[in-house]
């Protein structure tokens, strides 16, 4: 049934534009955009803090375009994008009071919500949150409420809102879907939005343990050959367009100060990492080490972040 | 004068998407992290602390206001200025290290003037309402045993002091301006405030069983209470039961701003009639 | 600071509160000490935030910016802010259920304009774009973009009606042309010269039309989707100027019906891709009243005639109400009244699109003429914002 509440389009529903065959197209879409960064080597982050005045707390939160996008932007040549970056603000409303309906609660109750623009991504997406974004909100509130100091807040909530306006990538958009094919850019996004959280919820002025911070690791395969001796590598901050399959990704939450992980979460097998000799660790936790250090880099971008907004109303004070 | 209340309209934010500034850059982003490079040096406190920054020793300093302890050291756990308030000879021994969650002058200062004063007052860990808390409300239901108000200011305890200083971070002039006063949507602005209850016993502390909730307060009365209990999960509990606490503010039948004549009633000046309320004494 | 204010006003208790509590406890009273200060005092008469009352904030807009969009903008109203997304989507006329219908009466009125230009291109246009929902807009609030929109709830109120407004003003204007969406097939002539090379049967058809007429076999369909990503007042200029700088940046790809595959095809190519081709540059701005009578909101709750009253009062009496432009949240809470003026200059000519007002009394048709001229200077300068952008 049509949804009453929203303009809806035409009811029998329209069809993604299909291209024509780009083996013959000259704009070099046909391509797979290539890694032009080191394996330990991130994205550049933009984030700045207060730009929603209305809210408690706010940030907004930008992914350097990888090589191949920035590009595309710069001279472009085909409409369809190379690669995506993840854009996101995200807005903390409280501490406010519980609904009336809730029961009493001796400590802060966080909520989370993570929508995806309809707009962020290839396929359109719907109005109403999907599976997808539900679980993205759910790793997110485990990931800041270890964070958070919740018991100096009684009885009183905090909303916080994450909106996606552009998301990434799960794979190449010219590969189809493979066996060992899951939702990659996911990762990448819960990261973002876990440092774009706790740098609101830092603008907002809740005691927090730490500024915990997201990062990604992956186990990439871009050997073309099948070959049973292709090994997959550890690479950090992955966009998933860039490579040929990836077997395995790590995110995690982190709080350096501490030295602790408020959340982790692994898809993919992660038994075929190819480590330097001496290593003695499991390939897991190679990866979620790899995770850790990407956490650690978004964190310096992060702490600059909080600092500069509290340098700036101190100016202003 | 009004013209000065603001000098700019409100802070103007950079472009969402501008090409420009586009990327902060993390030059040494991965190679040369260091997580104690921005913390302090053990010795000297850091001016600004920002969430998990290591302040100092638990062996010299005492904990206070947005900071949490870990591993016997402070930590801090909001980002603002440090604050170090003097130690108290007799109640606290030890100087009391706090990150400031307002912005204000005085606590720009590298040791605490006021110091003295911080020591006078319940340590602040939040900006809710807090037992003995003074805050402001509006009256937005009087029945004949309560009066239930929404809390629209909790007023800092320090006000009297330095009166420019607002009570919570976000009671800026700016950020009120921009949301709306009564926001036209769904949920009502009452939802997003901390309810309380008065009830009549706590309405004054003479007379109490002649307390006629009507003639006490009126729907729309701004009143200064004072915060005797946490309540249940819904209701705070305050009284107005002390001379300087009560209707501060209301309106006539009239519609006319009231001032008031007595302890217990206010007149309207233009049509010069008199309502009963509990009048706060006016300073 | 608010003390003095307060000191100025004699019915105003004089408490010593900070200003910051102060507007939050009489609003009112807080807004019209600003707007009307003490005739002694030297002070100009400025709204709370700082602006007089016929100035906008400081506006800017950036197109272009999002990856997965035919067209992108984002607009920023002093502390609103609002992102557009245009994604085109293909809506194949077999789809269309009363496709074949139409057309037959269609060709019909096509024959006619041929002949007597009864049907005119507008009207053509409204059928297609309106009738198939070609354009499809949507605004969102749950983005935490004020507190009170609960995110993840169905769209408030709110939502709904400025999405249907931006949908009513997108056809009244018929800022879209349908012939930029329309996606046309002509199908090859073999048929007729084979019936003509066979002889005589047809002549009577191949006479007229030389040929298969051209048919439309798809439409672009354009999802409009604004985010308001921080809403401080004044939501309606923000999201409508966000759609007019992203439309403005839309390119939609070369599109052609295949005929072996029975489909759309696109070329990915963007020196094929063409931007749309709008009609005009309507521009809105949006107003509210703030009246002195202090009791206005408050009355009007309690008695329900006080408001007629009162702005009969007024009409009479000295102006006691000020018209702002560009209302902050604030401000938005403190009126009753709105008035929202679409403008578009043609050839140095000001022609109102759309003009609505309600919720009060206050606006006269003085003051109405007077919004047109303020909107037609808005456009100018909104014209020169979205050129850059």
């Amino acid at each position: 049934m049509a949804d009453r509440r929203r303009v809806n389009g035409p009811p029998g529903g329209t069809r993604p534009p299909v291209f024509a065959s780009l083996q013959e197209s000259t704009t070099g879409a046909a391509q797979r955009a290539q890694r032009q960064r080191q394996p330990a080597e991130l994205r550049k982050i933009f984030l700045k803090t207060g730009l929603i005045p209305t809210a408690s707390g706010s940030s907004y939160l930008e992914f350097e375009p990888s090589a191949s996008l920035a590009a595309a932007r710069s001279n472009p040549k085909s409409l369809i994008p190379p690669s995506s970056a993840l854009k996101v603000a995200c807005t903390v409303h409280g501490p406010k009071p519980l609904p009336r309906s809730a029961a009493f609660s001796p400590n802060l109750v966080l909520t989370t919500h993570v929508k995806y623009a309809p707009f962020a991504a290839r396929k359109r997406r719907g109005h109403i949150r999907d599976a997808s974004e539900r679980d993205l909100g759910v790793h997110l509130e485990t990931a800041l409420r270890g964070a958070i100091i919740a018991e100096r807040w009684p009885k009183s909530g905090l909303d916080i809102t994450l909106t996606i306006i552009e998301a990434e990538d799960d794979r190449w958009w010219g590969d189809a879907p493979d066996s060992h094919d899951a939702s990659w850019g996911m990762m990448n996004v819960l990261a973002g939005c876990i440092t774009a959280a706790s740098a609101a919820i830092a603008d907002a002025h809740i005691d927090c343990l730490d500024l915990v911070s997201g990062g990604v690791a992956a186990l990439v395969s871009d050997d073309s050959s099948k070959s049973a001796s292709s090994v997959p590598r550890l690479m950090l901050d992955v966009d998933p367009a860039e490579h040929r399959s990836i077997l395995s990704a790590c995110v995690v939450a982190y709080m350096p100060a501490r030295d602790e992980i408020t959340e982790i979460w692994l898809k993919g097998d992660s038994s075929k990492a190819a480590l330097e000799k001496g290593d003695v660790r499991s390939s897991h936790e190679a990866l979620i080490d790899g995770a850790v250090d990407a956490a650690r880099g978004a964190n310096t971008v992060l702490s600059e972040a909080v600092t500069e907004s509290i340098a700036r109303s101190i100016a202003q004070a | 004068m009004p013209d000065k209340l603001i000098t700019e309209p409100v802070s103007k934010l950079p472009d969402f998407f501008g090409e420009q500034n586009r990327c902060l850059c993390n030059k040494e982003l991965y190679h040369f992290f260091n997580p104690f490079s921005l913390y302090c040096n053990m010795a000297s406190l850091p001016q600004i602390a920002i969430p998990g920054q290591r302040l100092g020793p638990l062996s010299k300093y005492s904990a206070g206001p947005g900071t949490h302890v870990q591993d016997s050291f402070i930590h801090a756990s909001i980002a603002g200025p440090v604050v170090t308030d003097a130690a108290q000879p007799k109640i606290q021994p030890k100087p009391t290290l706090r990150v400031s969650r307002v912005i204000s002058a005085q606590d720009l200062q590298p040791q605490n003037a006021g110091a003295s004063d911080g020591a006078k007052f319940k340590p602040r860990y939040n900006t809710l309402p807090a037992v003995e808390s003074n805050v402001l409300a509006r009256v937005t239901r009087v029945q004949k045993r309560q009066a239930t108000v929404s809390i629209l200011v909790v007023l800092d305890e320090s006000e009297h002091l330095t009166s420019s200083q607002t009570a919570s971070d976000n009671d800026n002039v700016a950020s009120i301006l921009t949301s709306a006063a009564n926001p036209e949507n769904h949920s009502g602005t009452d939802e997003l405030r901390f309810q309380a209850l008065i009830r009549k016993e706590d309405v004054r502390a003479v007379e109490k069983d002649r307390v006629v909730m009507d003639e006490m307060f009126r729907v729309g009365d701004i009143v200064r209470g004072s915060v005797i209990s946490l309540g249940d999960q819904s209701f705070y509990y305050i009284t107005t039961a002390r001379n300087d606490l009560g209707v501060v503010m209301a309106r006539s039948e009239a519609g006319n701003m009231m001032f008031p004549i007595s302890w217990k009633e206010m007149r309207d000046p233009v049509t010069g009639t008199g309502e009963p309320r509990k009048v706060a004494r006016p300073f | 600071m608010a003390s003095s204010a307060a000191a100025s006003n004699p019915t105003i208790p004089s408490l010593n509160l900070p200003p910051s509590q102060f507007a939050r406890l009489q609003p009112h009273a807080y807004l019209l000490a600003h707007l009307s200060p003490p005739a002694a005092s030297d002070q100009p008469s400025v709204r709370a935030n700082g602006r007089a009352t016929s100035q906008f904030r400081v506006t800017s807009a950036n197109a272009g910016s999002l990856t997965h969009t035919n067209g992108s903008a984002v607009v920023r109203i002093g502390d609103t802010a609002a992102v557009c997304g245009v994604r085109a989507e293909l809506l194949h006329t077999e789809d269309i259920a009363s496709w074949s219908v139409s057309t037959a009466s269609e060709a019909e009125a096509g024959n006619t304009s041929q002949k007597g230009g009864s049907k005119t291109e507008d009207e053509e246009d409204r059928d297609h774009v309106q009738d198939l929902n070609l354009l499809v807009p949507n605004i969102s609030l749950s983005t935490g973009c004020a507190p009170g929109f609960t995110p993840g709830a169905p769209p408030s109120t709110l939502a709904q009606s400025l999405s249907h407004e931006i949908l009513s003003l997108l056809h009244t204007t018929r800022l879209v042309k349908a012939d930029d969406l329309r996606i046309w097939y002509q199908p090859p002539n073999l048929e007729s010269e084979e019936f003509r090379n066979a002889g005589e049967g047809m002549d009577v058809d191949s006479e007229q039309t030389g040929g298969p007429e051209p048919e439309i076999k798809a439409f672009w369909v354009l999802y409009i989707d604004i985010m308001i990503i921080s809403l401080a007042g004044n939501p309606f200029d923000a999201a409508w100027a966000s759609v007019l700088a992203a439309l403005r940046d839309t390119k939609l790809p070369k599109a052609w019906w295949d005929a072996d595959n029975e489909t759309v095809l696109c070329s990915d190519n963007i020196s094929d891709a063409q931007k749309l081709s709008l009609r005009g540059l309507p521009v809105s701005s949006s107003f509210c009243t703030f009246e002195a009578d202090a009791a206005a909101g408050w009355r009007s709750v309690v008695i329900p005639n006080a408001d007629e009253l009162k702005s009969q009062a007024q009409k009479q009496g000295s102006q006691q109400r000020w018209i702002l432009a560009d209302p902050d949240g604030y401000e938005e809470g403190l009126s009753q009244e709105r008035v929202c003026v679409v403008v578009d200059i043609e050839d140095g000519k000001t022609v109102i699109v759309k003009m609505e007002k309600h919720g009060g009394w206050a606006v006269d048709s003085d003051d109405l003429r007077q919004l047109v001229d303020v909107s037609a200077k808005r456009w100018h300068e909104m014209k020169r914002i979205l050129d850059q952008c």
